[in-house]
């Protein structure tokens, strides 16, 4: 019962039969342990208190009912996860008080391997609280009176969002006019840096609202924001704006730049395995110095008949200006002459990292030569002539 | 337009030309001229090429262009200094051109032509052998030999190549000091008697279509005496001659039956002139990929080109390889084409185009005619 808990959702169904021996066991084991586990459950909402009192409207009574239900539904789901974490870890033979989320995953990517193309269509153990949503606690009193004064707006966070932003607004004219009839000048270090972030989006300030929102009010949230920061004197509310922010990942690749290896002539040298592209599948080896010799598979560029192919093995170091300074060797297989090109061009820009500068890099990046092309032929469906091709319409 | 034209004239001739050679001697050419270009005589061009010899898309290039000009290459020098150097009274020595599609061996080969005409040798010139074997137009004129059994007779194929001949030989068989040797028989009341020039074994060839294919054998004959004979010296060019030992032509007799490269009459007389049982003589032919069927172009090394049959026929001779520009060559191809105006754009394409053609000259001449 434990570990099926949120795999149970995502097996294939023809595993029940293993799950049903597992989930006899724990329920027999569930029913003995459950006052012991009460205790950790404290912090849940006190619901017997609250139906305790007597003048109750009928909008709370529906509420504690609910919430009754959720912290019940809960803390089964959090017994269940705990046991099935300690099932878990005397299947992989290790110390079930010291095994942690890391090594459920671990576990379960081990046990149960799957290779469905979506990861999160793959099964999984999460704490419960990751898996189910978080709910909003009680909005009104025993009185039945909101304590939220926007909650008759149906989204009282989101609108509290847009009234904070236009109180806001309001606080930067004011200071503006403010400087202005003293006739100072702004303060030249308060400057608010927004070029390595950008905004939540839709469904991540969702989440911190707790609130589903539409298209139009996710408009108008940016509409607000965008004005705020537009302000001159945006940089005094830099706390309110930068909770609505995301930082910008930044470039991993410029960290993991290998450096060249040195053969026995004294020339550096940068190997690249696993170029891909389609069904073509090689290295690409990049010596410097060199004179522009292109060797692929023992022949020299002539391996491509036709100048698209040529185009593409020749683009990186062009792009580079490096063309006569390099000499490049290749080893390549599988698929046709586009996807062999599109392959030794990755491994081309790939290797040639090493020996430009910085500039160039960035430069590349925003060309597209060091981006993997993931694309694969797409199958042919039956009922239809190819991928997406549909027969010839015909009346009759 | 008439200020373009001036423009483009000032452009032309403002600017000192590098690629161009005004040497237009075969003869004199050398070291020094390497990869410049020198334009052949339009009349000249027109006599030695009229039937062919010239590349197709070369030879429509020289319409786009208005000049044929072909370039010194290092192959050319060398087959005309082993000439030069050469002792005539030696059986020949043959010489084969080899090298990769598009490479440049029939302009080489026509750049030795026109050397060989500029010395005054005898030109026995087969444009290009697929011609005859493989190339089959809707109504090929085919028939039995009648002088030997289980033959092939390609009568107007050979007429026309006979014109091809005469054309390119007007000057030397003016000549009445060039007779032949034997009587010919044709019919009882054709004759060509012992003593006769050249040219009336060739005007025969030509006006009775049904023996030029005698005529060509005997004209093989002819020739190899009078050089043996030192009359003439001979000049024996061949465009494509693997395709003489491919195993099967194109061709087929009306009782459906493929036919043999071997079968076909002319083959023999062809072959005949490559052996070396004769001598003042200069042979070149050309083995070539294009020449064989798809399934045989994996190399380009005469072994594998000429078949086993060939290379035992021709062997020993010289291989000449025609390969690709060099640097010096390419530059000066591509301000060529900068000043016909066939390529445009700015400098750094020439860089590129290096790359994409990979220095092949016909690569090159295509991929340029876009720009």
């Amino acid at each position: 019962m434990a570990l099926c808990f949120s795999v149970k959702h995502l097996f294939p169904i023809s595993k029940c039969y293993v799950k049903n021996i597992i989930l006899n066991n724990v329920c027999k084991y569930t029913s003995k342990n459950v006052p012991t586990t009460n205790h950790a459950l404290d912090n849940m909402t006190d619901w017997e208190t609250l139906s305790k009192k007597k003048k109750i409207s009928k909008a709370m009574k529906a509420y504690l009912e609910r919430a009754k239900e959720h912290d019940e539904f809960m803390k089964k789901q959090e017994f269940e996860y705990k046991i099935g974490k300690r099932h878990l870890a005397n299947m992989m033979g290790e110390d079930p008080e010291t095994f942690t989320q890391k090594d459920v995953d671990r576990a379960i990517e081990y046990l149960f391997p799957s290779g469905i193309y979506d990861p999160a269509a793959r099964p999984l153990m999460k704490p419960p609280e990751e898996v189910f949503p978080a709910r909003k606690a009680a909005e009104f009193d025993e009185a039945g009176r909101p304590h939220h004064f926007l909650f008759y707006t149906g989204k009282p966070n989101f609108f509290k969002l847009l009234h904070d932003g236009a109180e806001h607004i309001q606080q930067a004219y004011n200071f503006e006019d403010k400087v202005i009839r003293k006739k100072a000048v702004p303060d030249p270090n308060g400057e608010l840096n927004i070029d390595n972030s950008i905004w939540l989006t839709k469904e991540q300030l969702e989440q911190v609202l707790v609130e589903s929102i539409t298209d139009l009010e996710y408009d108008n949230f940016k509409l607000l924001m965008e004005r705020l920061i537009s302000l001159p004197y945006a940089y005094r509310h830099k706390e309110f704006i930068e909770k609505y922010r995301k930082p910008l990942v930044t470039q991993r690749f410029a960290l993991e730049i290998p450096k060249p290896s040195y053969d026995d002539e004294g020339r550096a040298f940068v190997t690249t395995y696993e170029c891909l592209r389609k069904k073509a599948r090689g290295d690409v080896t990049i010596r410097v110095p060199g004179t522009g010799k292109i060797t692929i598979n023992g022949k020299d560029l002539t391996y491509f008949e036709d100048v698209q192919p040529r185009e593409q093995v020749m683009f990186p170091l062009f792009f580079t200006n490096m063309q006569d300074r390099v000499d490049v060797e290749c080893n390549i297989e599988g698929g046709g002459p586009s996807g062999q090109s599109g392959a030794i061009r990755w491994g081309i820009a790939w290797g040639l990292r090493s020996f430009v500068d910085k500039d160039m890099l960035e430069k590349m990046q925003v060309a597209g030569l060091l981006t993997r092309d993931h694309r694969r032929r797409e199958r042919k469906k039956p009922g239809q002539p190819g991928a997406r091709k549909k027969p010839t319409w015909k009346r009759r | 337009m008439i200020s373009r034209s001036w423009r483009n004239l000032c452009r032309r001739y403002s600017q000192t030309v590098t690629f161009r050679t005004t040497e237009s001697s075969p003869s004199q050419h050398n070291e020094k001229q390497i990869g410049l270009f020198y334009s052949v005589n339009h009349d000249l061009c027109k006599q030695l090429f009229a039937y062919g010899g010239l590349p197709k898309s070369f030879a429509k290039q020289t319409k786009t262009f208005t000049e044929t000009a072909i370039m010194v290459r290092q192959p050319a020098l060398d087959l005309i200094d082993c000439i030069k150097a050469s002792d005539f009274n030696k059986p020949v020595i043959r010489y084969v051109m080899y090298g990769e599609k598009g490479s440049g061996k029939s302009l080489t080969l026509a750049h030795l032509l026109h050397y060989a005409y500029e010395e005054g040798y005898l030109i026995v010139h087969v444009p290009w052998v697929s011609e005859f074997l493989r190339r089959v137009p809707r109504h090929k004129e085919m028939s039995n030999s009648q002088t030997r059994e289980g033959f092939v007779d390609l009568p107007l194929d050979v007429a026309a190549w006979l014109l091809h001949f005469k054309t390119q030989n007007q000057v030397l068989l003016k000549n009445t000091e060039l007779k032949i040797s034997r009587d010919y028989v044709w019919s009882k009341r054709e004759s060509t008697v012992a003593g006769s020039p050249l040219s009336q074994l060739v005007e025969h060839g030509i006006n009775r279509v049904k023996y030029a294919c005698d005529v060509l054998d005997a004209l093989v004959y002819e020739i190899k005496q009078l050089s043996n004979s030192k009359q003439c010296k001979t000049f024996v060019a061949i465009d494509g001659f693997n395709g003489f030992f491919c195993p099967l032509t194109r061709l087929h007799t009306p009782t459906k039956k493929k036919v043999k490269p071997e079968e076909v009459t002319l083959t023999g007389s062809f072959l005949e002139l490559a052996k070396n049982d004769w001598s003042n003589g200069v042979v070149v032919v050309t083995a070539d990929q294009l020449a064989l069927p798809d399934d045989h172009q994996d190399s380009y090394l005469p072994r594998y080109l000429l078949y086993k049959k060939g290379f035992e026929l021709l062997d020993p001779f010289v291989p000449i390889e025609v390969g690709r520009y060099t640097d010096k060559e390419f530059l000066s191809c591509a301000s060529y084409y900068r000043d016909r105006l066939w390529l445009r754009g700015p400098p750094e394409i020439e860089t590129e185009l290096k790359f994409t053609s990979a220095c092949n000259p016909y690569k090159f001449m295509e991929q340029c005619a876009p720009l």
